[in-house]
């Protein structure tokens, strides 16, 4: 066995290891945590053909960075927000507009969907402020960390101490 | 800060950094040795889980937080971020007068309409703080002065929430009422020339035009009056019966199929029709969930001595006859 092999034995072991945080860490950006394990997955795919040719000096930042550039393209590749909201506003509107629900379960969940956003609604309203509009105008109508500090005319670090101050009280409210 | 808040409020700088385009490998090193602090996987996963929720729901988020448009528009309130101010703003025992006049005397212009369609229902968050649900099908105007708050409800039902503001008087006139709220938090329906108020929290003094007293009401109380009738009536109601309807529910106790009727007809746009003379008078005890408007028949039926047929526009109702007869 060369030492190239046990290079790459080494890093599929350290994949298991890392699974989960990679997930973690790709969800963030993804917006989504079934996507991210998708992408995992996909990663795993990548390392397991990888032809290891040169020793790997930092195998857990290599998996990130095979990982990174996955996540690049599927961030490309969709229009990911605005499909989402579309689909998720026909199915609400399909019951707000009092069309049919065929299957008598799913009112429950309708009901709970209905007092989660009922429930979103008024954490967000209650958020301070300055706190709320740089997370509505990040969160919500989708600028960036920069093009809401230019907005509100403040620095990119306190518009990120503001959102991520915002999710720690919603996350509080609402887990 | 207690020690789980910390890690939650680790967890969402993590998250918010992580989120940055510009997020590399070094972030992710640094992020990785974070998550081997106890606590701190269940703090990312769960404040990730609720970025997640937020983002697939964005669109509804951004819907119902929304001001709606103004309809007059003639101070420039434009839709930027003060009306948000004084969001919070919690309403202890405020004595808010609530002044309900014939409607359109007391009020010029109203200035703000708020609607909702059928089966919709939407949050409206007023630049004092003070916070309206509004229920399916209802019109409300709002209109915010220096000198008061003045609302009219021109049909429908909302679950008032007055943020404390001694200086400016929240007035609301609807149907042919005076009443003066001296608490915060309340429920008011008009439908049909009926309007019903019900106290959640504090006091309300109700006067009808031309009677002489008050009458008081207080949390736990609901006041009925039918337009053009003598003295209201109050009686003791749950209310969280009364505000069911914030959650998707009907609560009915002993109330006739034709008042059922009438609510659903609120949600739906294809009508319930009640035929018989008899059918109307049924009672209904129960808890209807809104939903789809076929399901809620198939229920009704289910639960009473009624036939469902429906018909080209509408959907008639008729008591079943029972074989003895």
């Amino acid at each position: 066995m060369s030492d190239t092999d046990s290079d790459k034995a080494a890093l599929l072991r350290l994949y298991e290891e890392k699974r989960a945080n990679l997930v973690r860490v790709f969800a963030a950006r993804l917006n989504s945590r079934a996507e991210a394990e998708d992408l995992v997955q996909d990663l795993f795919i990548r390392i397991s053909g990888l032809e290891v040719l040169e020793p790997i000096d930092n195998p857990s930042a290599l998996l990130h960075r095979i990982g990174s550039n996955l996540m690049l393209d599927r961030l490309r590749s969709q229009k990911r927000s605005g499909a989402r909201d579309t689909d998720w506003r026909d199915v609400n509107t399909t019951v707000l507009a009092g069309q049919e629900v065929a299957d008598q379960p799913l009112a429950d969940e309708v009901v709970n969907s209905r007092q989660r956003l009922q429930a979103l609604v008024k954490a967000v309203e209650d958020l301070p402020e300055k706190t709320q509009q740089a997370f509505r105008l990040h969160k919500l109508e989708g600028l960036s960390h920069a093009e809401t500090a230019r907005r509100m005319n403040i620095s990119v670090s306190t518009v990120e101490k503001h959102i991520s101050s915002a999710l720690k009280t919603l996350t509080r409210r609402l887990r | 800060m207690s020690r789980s808040a910390q890690y939650l409020q680790e967890a969402a700088d993590w998250l918010t950094r992580l989120q940055r385009p510009e997020a590399g490998e070094a972030d992710w090193l640094a992020f990785d040795a974070w998550l081997e602090e106890p606590g701190a996987r269940e703090a990312y996963d769960a404040v990730q889980a609720v970025d997640e929720e937020i983002f697939e729901r964005g669109a509804a988020l951004r819907g119902a937080l929304t001001e709606p448009r103004r309809v007059a528009g003639k101070r420039p309130f434009s839709v930027d971020w003060r009306w948000l101010g004084g969001l919070g703003a919690t309403a202890a025992a405020a004595a808010i007068a609530l002044t309900l006049a014939p409607w359109g005397e007391l009020l010029p212009q109203p200035d703000t309409l708020y609607s909702t369609a059928k089966g919709e229902s939407r949050v409206i968050q007023l630049a004092d703080g003070s916070r309206i649900d509004l229920n399916t099908d209802s019109n409300l105007s709002v209109r915010l002065e220096d000198d008061a708050r003045r609302v009219t409800i021109h049909d429908g039902q909302a679950l008032f929430d007055v943020a404390r503001d001694e200086r400016r008087p929240f007035l609301i006139t609807v149907g042919d009422e005076t009443v003066r709220v001296l608490g915060t938090k309340f429920d008011v329906r008009r439908r049909d020339g009926r309007l019903a108020v019900t106290v959640l929290r504090g006091a309300v003094e109700v006067s009808t035009e031309g009677e002489g007293k008050p009458v008081r009401l207080r949390p736990g109380q609901m006041l009925e009056h039918v337009d053009g009738s003598g003295a209201p009536v109050v009686r003791t109601v749950s209310t969280e019966e009364q505000v069911s309807w914030r959650s998707g529910r009907l609560v009915y106790r002993d109330q006739t199929l034709g008042r059922v009727v009438s609510d659903l007809n609120h949600y739906f746009e294809r009508p319930l029709r009640l035929e018989g003379v008899s059918t109307a008078n049924l009672r209904f005890s129960g808890v209807l969930i809104v939903d789809g408007q076929d399901a809620m028949v198939r229920r009704l039926t289910s639960l009473m001595p009624i036939s469902a047929t429906p018909t080209d526009d509408s959907i008639l109702l008729r008591e079943r006859s029972s074989p003895a007869k």
